[in-house]
């Protein structure tokens, strides 16, 4: 079926929830309000003229720097200096998160793909996880770099870092940590010696000295 | 480090003096009395020289895969390049029976406590190779990888780096035969040197 009609379809059902339809870029998608995303991947997977019975993906997106309408400028991602140190900034971030959902209907053989928006000081998404339960991992993945929160989840941990990890490591805002569990992240500059050799002393052997035993 | 001014810096005397040992008469004398007219029917060596040819003849590596240079490692070890021609094919899935650790591939903070325990399980005498950009030094992640240790070197002490991204299998042989020359020239007892335990004791996981 085509993308507009699959809309269409959608947009019939879901009312006011649905926000609009785009297919200027690569792949089409339709906007849809958080509150109605369970309803309508409900509605594309049971109707029979959808049948949406995959959830290839889903996807997290920090809209850091970028207004509703896609305007903005990029801002800068915080890494390591040269030497190794983290960079820090007071910068706090600003803009959405956004999560997609690319559908695939393996009897009908077509694709759709939805988009909602959430403000970045809540962050909380409906679960899709009741619906397609590939779904659970896919919102842990979210919830673990990106920090977007998925109301009903049944178990919603982090599922790549360790549990106790500070932070979301893929906001745009995110500062680079130095240490974590006494395991140095922060490097060494390149053009310094890790080994230094110390100046050998006669009561102290160094151990490099093949004539010392 | 000699004393004596007239002998050049790195110049090995000892091993010099060694090779230049000549024979006992009395030695051969006592060969000839039993019959042996071949005067080259023996060898001279020492102890050291034979622990260490029978070390770098047989460095057993754990099995310790991490990231796309392992399957190189996995190239080097099957027939074409073949490392067991070195010695060094019996991979052990114990770190209790391996000699050499081929660090092939990125430490993310989750595998440096288990690097580390496998490193403190291996038994003296142990080497360390580092295989490829991340575990020399992060590699590709060193700028934004939040999860990567920037080098191995900074959880346990190395002896060979081995470059590329990853390298190829005669890279590896290359850095296991300049670690086989590494154990080759060593003498004494086998002590950690004192500039790697001093070194140990900054790295900040060892606290």
């Amino acid at each position: 079926m085509d993308q507009k009609e699959i809309y269409e379809l959608l947009a019939e059902k879901l009312g006011a929830a649905a926000l609009g339809f785009n297919d200027e870029g690569v792949e089409a998608y339709a906007d849809v309000e958080p509150g109605g995303i369970a309803e309508a991947c409900t509605f594309l997977r049971d109707d029979e003229r959808l049948a949406f019975d995959q959830l290839m993906c889903l996807s997290g997106i920090d809209w850091d720097g970028y207004d509703e309408n896609g305007k903005g400028k990029s801002v800068k991602i915080l890494g390591y200096t040269d030497e190794g140190q983290p960079e820090v900034s007071d910068r706090v971030g600003e803009g959405d998160f956004g999560v997609v959902y690319s559908l695939y209907s393996h009897s009908l053989r077509h694709k759709f793909t939805l988009r909602v928006r959430t403000p970045r000081a809540t962050a909380t998404v409906p679960t899709v996880s009741k619906i397609w339960t590939t779904a659970a991992w896919h919102e842990r993945e979210a919830w673990d770099l990106l920090g977007i929160k998925f109301e009903g989840h049944a178990d919603l941990r982090r599922i790549l870092l360790e549990e106790h990890w500070v932070g979301h490591p893929l906001r745009k805002d995110y500062q680079m940590p130095a240490m974590w569990d006494n395991v140095p992240l922060n490097g060494q500059a390149y053009n310094e010696n890790p080994f230094p050799k110390p100046e050998p002393t006669p009561d102290q052997p160094t151990g490099d000295d093949p004539a010392e035993g | 480090m000699s004393k004596n001014p007239t002998i050049p810096e790195g110049y090995d005397i000892q091993r010099e003096q060694m090779l230049d040992f000549k024979v006992p008469e009395q030695l051969l004398k006592v060969l000839d009395a039993d019959g042996r007219s071949d005067d080259k029917n023996f060898i001279l060596t020492t102890v050291d020289e034979v622990f260490n040819w029978a070390r770098l003849s047989s460095i057993w590596p754990v099995t310790f895969g991490l990231a796309c240079c392992a399957i190189e490692m996995m190239a080097a070890s099957a027939t074409r390049y073949d490392i067991d021609r070195f010695g060094a094919g019996a991979f052990r899935a114990t770190p209790r029976q391996a000699d050499l650790m081929i660090v092939s591939g990125t430490v993310t903070a989750k595998m440096a406590t288990r690097l580390k325990l496998i490193y403190d399980q291996m038994p003296e005498p142990k080497w360390v190779l580092a295989m490829g950009s991340c575990a020399i030094g992060g590699g590709p992640y060193f700028k934004y990888g939040y999860h990567v240790v920037k080098g191995v070197d900074l959880l346990v002490p190395v002896d060979v780096y081995v470059p590329g991204c990853p390298p190829r299998p005669e890279v590896l042989l290359e850095g296991l035969m300049r670690l086989q020359d590494k154990i080759r020239g060593r003498k004494g007892k086998f002590i950690t040197p004192k500039w790697i335990t001093d070194y140990a004791k900054k790295i900040p996981y060892r606290k």
